[in-house]
């Protein structure tokens, strides 16, 4: 390969990769540890869940909006685990498959009453605070974008994954890449804003 | 709250376990990371619970007999600060540092977590089966012990666990309570019940335009100062009250006066006495005084007072014109007053000064009168403890229980407690954590902590009507072999009394049965559920009463006769009670010992206190280590150098010297305790706390003063803080 | 201060100082009032500071050197001169209590190498642990010394198990190296805001307190909204006459007890104290 060739592989590799990121959310990372070429795309590590929980049956086929179960997201700082108890709600209901290993599994912890030790996928240290009530309220409730993209900008295509998986770096340069950018107030109107950037707004 | 008892509890128990993962693998993550920590959901929470935002629930705190309502925030099933319950008229939103102090309490590494039994070689733990057998096999049902057999030593006690405490005793045909605080009251409340007819008066201090207070450190370690605070608050905004302090050592609450006498430890009753005969050469106040006051107070004249007190004539003049320049005013008598042989005569005294200034009615009251007597505060002192080491010593008593006071670190050492519980073949402790006298028992049973347990109390001090407040867990024990005083009481009384007690499945529902039963006295219509919910999340049930009015008997009034200094003791010794050690208790709480003392600004320390003049003649510098020897025992403490003491008088706080109470009380400090001379109260045989005399020696050694203060006491001209004459402010502009 | 502002506008950054209408587009500028009359010196608010804040108990031996991490301490002094000029101290003591005056010209800020502390767009003096390297550089320009430096991992030994579930966990536990202060209970506010702004609203005056002004048993310590004229603290600031832009005050008429702790160095503090009382007649 010459040169040139090598040359226009790599910026055809770049546009791709541009074109990926204004296709957000549903880019996917590269490989684990990895920076992709927008710098902020990086393929966190498969995680085994107590549950192998599947999100592309519940938020993918039958298309569960993420905040039915993740019902804390809008009023706190953290997204929370949904309860138990919500599990149960529908699956007590759900007869064709209550035989299912992992169905099994659930009903196994409620009749323990037990909470499913759950690792953490999406774990940012402990000096940040990152708050999932301003984000949704901003996103979703104010401009009115489809939950999928606001969510899935930080968590990715979670309805294709079964237990979820980190897409993105979370790291604070990707923060304030779209901190930097202009939003939309509100949806229809034409006023933007862009996020906060003091230190200590996700400092603590 | 709409679930029972058990499903809170339960659902705090799932909560506890997955906080408690959460916390332990918080520290220190600084990366990114997947699939490191545990994130765990919870399983059936209530509505309200969302995890990353606190959750308020009302309690009480006991840290001190104040009975404060307190708020707990509860986040992930731990509970992570407290603050004061608005609801309640006693701390009103507000919380002391002693009361935040309490969730160390709670998650403190060195709480005893199974109950212990002395064998061969001390204590070792054992199973709650192997404790029950052995309670039962003392103290069940087929137990012969009867009448002063068995004791039960308590603290302060009030609410329905004082209920249950009796009947515990009663099913014994014995009513053998016996009530020790080291820092004992006693005095004064029987001075002021004989002078004015109430034990502890109400102090409008918000109402007194002028408050002379004789060595009660009433924002400090007082009676309910978390009240009191707010009260002085009160009485310092326009029209600006003053505050005369007259004590030996200052005080947190002398440090706040606008004037602070120094006197002779002991002459405050010749003090009032003094200021007493000044008042009467007016006739005003001299009208309705009864002859036999004339006469006695006659003899105490300007001059001589101010011979006997140290106090100058002119400021005997000074502080009886303050008094009747500014009325109402308030007179309190403290510690410093009471501590004597003749305190009850010096507390008599200084009441007499409440009963010429005819501040009855005004700024001092009675307190309501009680609508359940037998929930209300007992307290107790010196001679209850004297009377039962007697009884031990001749082998009368049988069984001893002991639950919230530790008399073998708090009894002088002309009571060896600690020998006479040897000739006691059964010795049960109920403790939180493992301290001296538990230390001495047989039987060490592990209690819940305060914030695990459910309860009521009422305080000692009801600055509003009657509070019956209402303790309850903010979250899941931490120690499932740790259980509730009340009910272990409940399960032996079980089996004593099976007919009575039965109904009962835990102590939860003996307080919510007895609670709910007493719903008509609150006038509340509601249903019984309704009425207990409401009482648990507001933590307070209010019974509305008025002050009641007090009498005015002087016929008790005599000369008090103070002891003056010795050749070989040549000092007079007042030991300090500090606000957040209170008797010593509190001194394995890691927040309080590092929390400087306010006068001093020491930390993690005894001391001794000497003014800069004593020092001066001495040849006595901070840090020498010195020897404080009275006729008693010696102990050695580091000497500090404090302008605001009495020459004559050296101090030194109490609360440490721990040999047994956890790792950040023992080794620290000394206990000056042991070196109080046997001096007793006339009238009531209480341990006077300041009459000791001691002698100074020097060791040779000096030794760093850990405090926090700087290299100077002094402002050195800088604006640090600036003080303006009380006639200049234009308070009533402020906002 | 933002962080662009602090990376494109560094040196106008470091001379910056207050001037007249400043946060007037502002919607926060937390300030405080201390009343030294209503202050006992009873620490309250300091044990309530430990418990909120997540401070580490360092113990005797590193107490003794200078160590304690207390955010705010209460100080006693005996006189206003250099000696006590009577035998006792007949006025009382002095007790203040001293904590970050959140200066709006900040000596501490613009020594920072790093720009790990930095003004807040609501007034705050920030310090920002993961940036911190450890200079010192701002605690030894502090005239206040209310900075604290963690000399050792406290992490590791302050909280021996389980005294760590206690721990706020909306407040980072600092570990060695990194230098910390009072934050106005940064993480309360931020809370309150966040809240307010999903309301789309401003925080109510005395809605979010300190931990130190909650606890306070004779509420001595104001705590609040300099921005909105009508908050408690606004008034008081106006009423004592206390100027947040200026560095001399003009007072109209004597016994106005407002003032600002060495105000003469141009530190421009966040905190108005009121001058103690004494009735000098008794």
């Amino acid at each position: 390969m010459n040169y040139c060739k090598k040359l226009f592989v790599w910026m055809f590799l770049i546009v791709i990769g541009t074109s990926l990121v204004s296709a957000e959310p549903f880019v996917q990372g590269g490989p684990i540890g990895s920076q992709t070429s927008d710098g902020y795309d990086a393929l966190g590590p498969v995680v085994e869940q107590p549950i192998e929980f599947p999100h592309n049956t519940h938020a993918g086929r039958m298309q569960i909006n993420c905040m039915y179960c993740h019902t804390y997201a809008r009023r706190s700082n953290v997204s929370g685990i949904p309860r138990l108890d919500k599990c149960m709600g529908c699956h007590n209901l759900i007869e064709g498959v209550k035989d299912r290993p992992r169905i099994k599994k659930l009903f196994e912890y409620w009749a323990n009453k037990q909470p499913i030790p759950w690792k953490k996928v999406h774990d940012l240290p402990d000096f940040v605070r990152f708050n999932h009530e301003r984000h949704i309220q901003r996103f979703y409730f104010q401009e009115k974008r489809p939950v999928r993209e606001t969510c899935g900008y930080c968590h990715g295509y979670i309805a294709s994954m079964t237990t979820a998986r980190r897409v993105k770096a979370l790291s604070m340069g990707w923060c304030i890449s779209c901190h930097e950018k202009d939003h939309l107030e509100k949806v229809g109107s034409t006023v933007t804003s862009h996020g906060p950037n003091d230190c200590w707004l996700c400092h603590k | 709250m709409s679930m029972g008892n058990m499903d809170r509890r339960d659902f705090l128990r799932v909560l506890g376990i997955s906080g408690a993962a959460a916390t332990l693998a918080g520290c220190g993550n600084t990366a990114i990371e997947s699939g490191v920590e545990e994130v765990m959901s919870y399983v059936q929470p209530q509505d309200f619970v969302v995890p990353g935002i606190g959750v308020f629930y009302a309690s009480t705190c006991t840290q001190c007999g104040s009975g404060c309502g307190i708020m707990g925030k509860v986040r992930e099933g731990r509970v992570l600060k407290l603050e004061g319950n608005p609801e309640s008229a006693i701390s009103a939103g507000k919380i002391c540092g002693l009361g935040q102090a309490a969730v160390q309490a709670h998650y403190n590494p060195d709480r005893l977590r199974t109950p212990m039994m002395r064998s061969e070689g001390g204590l070792i733990p054992v199973s709650w089966d192997k404790a029950t057998q052995m309670l039962e096999q003392r103290l069940g049902p087929t137990s012969t012990l009867k009448g002063d057999q068995i004791a039960f030593l308590t603290g302060d006690i009030s609410g329905h666990q004082r209920v249950l405490l009796e009947n515990f005793l009663e099913s014994y045909d014995s009513t053998h309570h016996v009530l020790y605080d080291a820092i004992s009251r006693v005095t004064g409340q029987a001075a002021s019940k004989a002078v004015l007819g109430a034990e502890q008066p109400l102090l409008n201090i918000d109402k007194a335009r002028l408050i002379l207070s004789f060595g009660n450190d009433f924002l400090g370690a007082g009676v309910s100062p978390v009240h009191m605070a707010a009260q002085y608050a009160k009485f310092r905004k326009a029209p600006r009250g003053t505050l005369i302090q007259i004590e030996p050592r200052m005080t947190l609450t002398g440090g706040n006066a606008d004037r602070w006498y120094p006197i002779k430890p002991g002459t405050e009753g010749i003090l009032a006495l003094g200021i007493a005969h000044d008042l009467l050469q007016h006739e005003e106040f001299a009208k309705g005084v009864p002859d036999e006051v004339h006469a006695l107070v006659k003899q105490y004249d300007q001059a001589s007072v101010s011979e006997i007190t140290g106090i100058g004539a002119d400021a005997v003049h000074l502080i009886a014109g303050q008094l009747w320049n500014n009325s109402p005013s308030l007179v309190i008598a403290g510690p410093g007053a009471e501590g004597h042989a003749y305190g009850f005569s010096n507390v008599v005294a200084i009441q007499l000064l409440n009963v010429i200034l005819a501040n009855r009615g005004k700024t001092i009251e009675g307190q309501a009168e009680h609508p359940f007597p037998q929930l209300a505060p007992l307290q107790g002192g010196y001679r209850a403890l004297a009377k039962l080491h007697e009884q031990m010593a001749s082998g009368q008593c049988q069984a001893l229980l002991i639950h919230g006071t530790n008399p073998v670190f708090t009894s002088p050492s002309n009571l060896p407690f600690a020998d006479s519980m040897e000739k006691v073949p059964f010795k049960v402790a109920f403790v939180t954590h493992l301290d001296e006298t538990a230390g001495n028992c047989d039987l060490v049973l592990p209690l819940l902590s305060a914030m695990e347990d459910f309860g009521t109390h009422v305080a000692d001090y009801q600055p509003n009507g009657v509070e019956l407040m209402v303790q309850q867990p903010l979250m899941e024990k931490l120690y499932p072999e740790s259980r509730g005083f009340g009910d272990i009481l409940l399960d032996i009384l079980k089996k004593r009394k099976p007919d009575s007690y039965t109904a009962f499945p835990d102590y939860y529902s003996y307080i919510k049965t007895a609670v709910v039963k007493a719903k008509p006295v609150f006038k509340v219509t509601d249903s019984d559920d309704h009425f207990w919910e409401d009482a648990l999340r507001k933590g307070v049930i209010k019974w509305e009463g008025k002050p009641t009015a007090l009498e005015a008997k002087l016929s008790l009034l005599e000369v008090p006769k103070p002891r003056g200094l010795e050749a070989d003791y040549p000092f007079y010794f007042v030991p300090s009670v500090r606000p957040d050690m209170r008797d010593g208790r509190h001194a394995y709480l890691p927040w309080l010992q590092e929390s400087p003392e306010t006068m001093t600004t020491i930390v993690w320390d005894s001391w001794v206190e000497i003014h800069p003049k004593t020092a001066a003649e001495m040849q006595i510098r901070e840090g020498d280590v010195l020897v404080v020897q009275s006729a008693t025992g010696s102990v050695r403490a580091v000497a500090y150098i404090f302008p605001g003491i009495q020459p004559d008088t050296v101090s030194m706080p109490l609360g440490q010297g721990h040999t047994q109470l956890g790792r950040f009380a023992t080794g620290v400090g000394v206990n000056p305790y042991k070196i109080l001379d046997p001096v007793f109260d006339a009238h009531t045989g209480e341990l006077a706390l300041h009459a000791t005399r001691v002698t100074l020696r020097k060791t040779g050694e000096n030794q760093n003063v850990v405090k926090d203060e700087g290299p100077t006491n002094f402002q050195n001209g800088h604006k640090l803080v600036a003080t303006l004459d009380a006639d200049q402010a234009k308070l009533s502009k402020e906002i | 201060m933002s962080l662009s502002n602090l990376i494109k506008n560094w040196s106008n950054f470091r001379t910056r100082r207050p001037y007249e209408g400043q946060y007037d587009d502002s919607p926060y500028k937390w300030a405080m009032v201390i009343d030294l009359d209503s202050c006992i010196g009873c620490n309250a608010c300091t044990v309530a500071c430990y418990a909120e804040n997540n401070l580490p108990v360092v113990g005797k031996e590193r107490f003794g050197k200078g160590h304690a991490m207390h955010w705010i301490r209460i100080e006693r002094y005996w006189g206003e001169g250099e000696t006590l000029e009577t035998e006792f101290p007949e006025r009382g003591a002095q007790y203040l209590p001293m904590l970050c005056q959140q200066c709006e010209a900040a000596p501490c800020e613009p020594v920072c190498p790093v720009g790990a502390t930095h003004h807040s767009p609501d007034g705050l003096n920030t310090q920002v642990y993961n940036r911190c390297v450890g200079s010192r550089y701002c605690s030894a320009n502090c005239p206040y010394k209310v900075r604290y430096f963690n000399w050792w991992n406290y992490p590791e030994r302050a909280w021996p198990n389980p005294l760590e579930l206690q721990l706020n966990p909306d407040v980072t536990v600092r570990s060695k190296g990194v230098m910390e202060k009072c934050t106005f209970c940064m993480q309360r506010l931020r809370a309150g805001m966040d809240k307010a702004k999903t309301d789309g609203r401003i925080l109510a005056d005395g809605e979010v307190v300190t931990a130190c002004a909650q606890a306070c048993p004779t509420s001595a310590i104001t705590f609040g909204n300099l921005a909105d004229k009508n908050s408690k603290v606004a008034k008081m600031w106006k009423t004592q006459q206390v100027d947040l832009a200026k560095n001399v005050q003009e007072k109209t008429e004597d016994g106005i007890r407002g003032y600002r702790i060495l105000e003469d160095l141009n530190t421009y503090p966040s905190i108005v104290y009121l001058e103690r009382l004494r009735n000098m007649a008794s």
